[in-house]
C-alpha cells in the first residue's frame, strides 16, 4: 500500500513538476523572441533613421538657390536635389514607400519597404518599414497639404518624418490567447519621429 | 539514490535557467547597446553642430575672424569638444569646419563633421533698380519726369525743377543742389533720398553674357535684326525672327525651346521691335537700335505676365530716327547699356515725338537726354525735338530671381552661406 502511494505522489509531483517545466519553457521562448525581436526592431529603425535623418539634412546641398532643393513631396514620398558623394554634380534622391504586397513572405501582414533611389540608379531597399509618413512646413511652421503643389515646394523648409519598424517575424499565439483586436502574433514596435528635420540648405 | 536525482535535477534546472537567463540578458543588452550608440551618434552630431553655431556667432561679429576655436563642453547631458576652423576655399568661398570628439560608451571617440560654405559677395542683377545711372553726364532732372521704382546713381545727380521720384532714391556722391527745396532742386522724394552711399560696382564687360551665348544661347558674328513675334494667342509660344543683315541668312528661335537659355547676341548691331512672348535677352557688343514699339504679348501692368525682355548693348540703345518712332515709342524691356547710354538717335533735328514710353528699367553707363525742353515757368516744361520721357518701373523685377535672362548685374562684399552640409553615418545599404 505504501509503495502504491509513494508512486503516485511521486508521478503526481513529477507530472507538477513536469508542467512547470513546460510552461517556463514556453515563457522562457516567447519572452526571448520578444527580446529578439526588440532588439532587431531597433536596430533596424536606427540603421534607418540615421541613413534618412542625415540625407535629409544636406538635402540642396551645392544646388543653386534658384532651384528649389524639394523636386516632389508627397506623404510617403520624396524627391530631393543634393550634392551627395560632394563632388559639384547634382543628384536627385527619391524616397519612396513600397506596397505592402511586395513583402508577402514576412508574416507581418503592415510591413514594406522603404525604398531609394539616387539618379537612374536601381531603386534599393533601405529597410522594412509598418509607417513612413512625411510633413512639410513651411518656415513659420504652417502644414502644407500633401502631396504639396509644385508651386508651392520652394516653401517647405522643414520635413516631419515619422518612422515605425516592426519585426517581420514573432511567434504566433494559439487562437485561445488572441483577444479581439490584436494581432495574431507578438510584433514588437519600436515608433521614431523627427517633428522638425530642416536642412539649412533650404533656408539660404 | 532520491538525494542524488534531487541534485541532478535542480543543476539541470539551474543549468537550462542560467542559459535562458543570460540570453535575454544579451538581447537586452543589445538592444539597449542600439539605442546608446544611436544616443552617441546624435551627441556627437549635436556638438560638431553647437560648434558651427558658435563659430558662425563669432564670426558675424568679427569677419575677419579666422580661427581656429576649440571649446569643451562638460554640460552633463553633453560631454565632449570640438573644434572649428575657417578657410578660403576658391574665389570669394570660405568654409567654416566644426568636428566634434565625444568619447561614446564602449565604442572609442566618435567625431563629427559639420561644413558651412559662405560666398564672400553676393550678386543681385541691376534690374532691382528702375533707374541706375553709372555717370550723371551732366543730365538735369527737371519738371514733369517722374520715377517709379527705386533710383540710384554712382554720380552726382542734378535736378533743376521738381522731378517725382516715387520710391527711394540713392546717390553715391551728391544731390546739386544738395537739398531739396532749396535753389534749384524742388525735387519730390515719396520714399525718401540718401547722399554719399556706398557706390554699386558697375560691370567692366559682358563676359558673362558672351559665355551664355555660347553655352546654350545663340551667338552671331555680324549686324542682325530681330523681330519679335508672339506666335498664337497661346503663351509662351513666341518665337525670335533673325536676319543677318550682312548674309541675308534667317534663324528663327523658339523662345520655349527647352535648348535655348533665353540669350541671344551679335558682336555687331542689332535692331528689335516687334511683340514678345517668353522670355528673352537680346544683347549686342555694338549698339542695340530700337525700330519700333518693343512690347509684351501679355502687359504686365493689367495682368498677369511672364514674358519678360532684356536688352543688352555694349554701347547704346538707340531709339532711331524713323517714322515709327516719330509719334511715340514704347519698350517693354529691361534695358542695359554697359559704356553708353539710352539716347535718340539725330536728337536735335528729330521733331517732337510724344512719349518715349518704357516699361521695365533702365540702367546705363551715362544719362543721355531723349528730349529737348523748355521751361515754361510754373513748374512746367514743353516739349521741343525728341521724347518726352514716362519710364515706368516693372515691379516683377523687384524678385531678384525674376529678371531677364542674363541680365547684367553687382556685386557686394557679403558673407552669405551658400552651402552646408553635416556628416552622418551609414550602414551598409541592401
Amino acid at each position: 500500500m505504501a509503495a502504491i502511494l509513494d508512486v503516485i505522489s511521486s508521478m503526481l509531483f513529477g507530472g507538477t513538476l513536469f508542467m512547470i517545466i513546460l510552461t517556463s519553457n514556453e515563457i522562457a521562448t516567447e519572452t526571448q523572441a520578444t527580446y529578439n525581436g526588440d532588439m532587431f526592431v531597433q536596430e533596424l529603425l536606427t540603421n534607418t533613421a540615421q541613413l534618412v535623418e542625415g540625407e535629409f539634412r544636406n538635402m540642396g546641398f551645392n544646388v543653386p538657390q534658384a532651384l528649389p532643393s524639394i523636386t516632389r513631396a508627397d506623404s510617403t514620398a520624396i524627391s530631393f536635389l543634393t550634392d551627395l558623394d560632394r563632388n559639384g554634380t547634382i543628384d536627385t534622391v527619391k524616397y519612396t514607400l513600397g506596397n505592402i504586397t511586395e513583402l508577402p513572405e514576412t508574416p507581418n501582414e503592415l510591413d514594406c519597404f522603404l525604398k531609394r533611389q539616387v539618379n537612374n540608379d536601381p531603386v534599393m531597399s533601405v529597410g522594412a518599414v509598418t509607417v513612413f509618413h512625411l510633413s512639410y512646413l513651411t518656415k513659420e511652421g504652417v502644414r502644407i497639404p500633401s502631396p504639396v503643389p509644385h508651386d508651392r515646394l520652394g516653401e517647405v523648409r522643414m520635413v516631419e518624418v515619422t518612422m515605425e519598424v516592426q519585426n517581420p517575424y514573432a511567434p504566433a499565439r494559439t487562437a485561445s490567447m488572441v483577444k479581439s483586436g490584436e494581432r495574431t502574433a507578438l510584433y514588437s514596435s519600436s515608433l521614431w519621429q523627427q517633428t522638425r528635420l530642416s536642412s539649412q540648405n533650404t533656408r539660404r | 539514490m532520491g538525494g542524488r536525482a534531487s541534485l541532478i535535477m535542480v543543476m539541470g534546472f539551474g543549468l537550462v535557467l542560467g542559459y535562458l537567463s543570460t540570453n535575454l540578458n544579451r538581447y537586452s543588452t543589445q538592444a539597449l547597446n542600439n539605442m546608446t550608440s544611436y544616443y552617441d551618434a546624435t551627441s556627437s552630431h549635436a556638438l560638431a553642430v553647437a560648434g558651427a553655431n558658435a563659430a558662425l556667432a563669432k564670426f558675424y561679429t568679427d569677419t575677419s575672424w579666422s580661427g581656429p576655436m576649440h571649446q569643451s563642453i562638460e554640460s552633463g547631458a553633453l560631454t565632449g569638444s570640438f573644434t572649428v576652423t575657417m578657410v578660403n576655399v576658391g574665389t570669394y568661398q570660405r568654409r567654416l569646419r566644426s568636428v566634434s570628439t565625444y568619447a561614446a560608451s564602449g565604442m572609442g571617440t566618435l567625431h563629427d563633421t559639420v561644413e558651412v560654405y559662405f560666398n564672400t559677395r553676393a550678386g543681385s542683377p541691376f534690374t532691382q533698380y528702375a533707374w541706375f545711372a553709372n555717370n550723371d553726364g551732366n543730365v538735369f532732372w527737371q519738371n514733369e519726369d517722374t520715377v517709379w521704382g527705386r533710383a540710384h546713381a554712382n554720380g552726382n545727380v542734378h535736378i533743376a525743377g521738381s522731378p517725382v521720384f516715387m520710391d527711394k532714391h540713392t546717390s553715391a556722391k551728391r544731390y546739386d543742389p544738395p537739398r531739396p527745396g532749396t535753389g534749384t532742386n524742388q525735387a519730390i522724394f515719396k520714399s525718401g533720398y540718401e547722399s554719399g552711399v556706398a557706390t554699386i560696382p558697375y560691370p567692366t564687360d559682358l563676359s558673362i553674357v558672351i559665355n551664355a551665348s555660347n553655352t546654350g544661347g545663340k551667338h552671331y558674328t555680324h549686324d542682325i535684326s530681330v523681330n519679335l513675334v508672339p506666335g498664337t494667342g497661346l503663351n509662351n509660344d513666341g518665337v525670335a525672327a533673325v536676319v543677318d543683315l550682312s548674309t541675308g541668312t534667317k534663324d528663327t528661335v523658339q523662345l520655349a525651346d527647352a535648348g535655348f537659355n533665353g540669350l541671344l547676341l551679335s558682336d555687331g548691331n542689332v535692331s528689335v521691335s516687334g511683340v514678345l512672348d517668353g522670355r528673352l535677352s537680346v544683347a549686342s557688343l555694338k549698339n542695340i537700335n530700337v525700330l519700333d514699339d518693343c512690347t509684351y504679348e501679355r502687359n504686365p501692368r493689367f495682368g498677369t505676365s511672364d514674358d519678360q525682355l532684356g536688352l543688352i548693348a555694349a554701347n547704346n540703345v538707340v531709339i532711331k530716327d524713323n517714322t515709327a518712332n516719330h509719334t511715340g515709342c514704347q519698350i517693354h524691356a529691361a534695358i542695359f547699356t554697359l559704356t553708353g547710354s539710352l539716347v535718340a538717335e539725330n536728337l536735335t533735328s528729330l521733331p517732337i515725338c510724344g512719349d518715349l514710353m518704357t516699361y521695365g528699367c533702365v540702367i546705363q553707363n551715362t544719362e543721355q537726354e531723349v528730349g529737348i525742353y523748355k521751361a515754361k515757368g510754373g513748374g512746367k516744361s514743353s516739349l521741343i525735338a525728341g521724347f518726352w520721357k514716362d519710364f515706368r518701373y516693372d515691379k516683377r523685377f523687384v524678385d531678384p530671381n525674376n529678371a531677364p535672362p542674363y541680365f547684367p548685374g553687382y556685386y557686394v562684399q557679403a558673407y552669405a552661406i551658400s552651402n552646408w552640409w553635416e556628416s552622418y553615418r551609414i550602414s551598409a545599404l541592401q
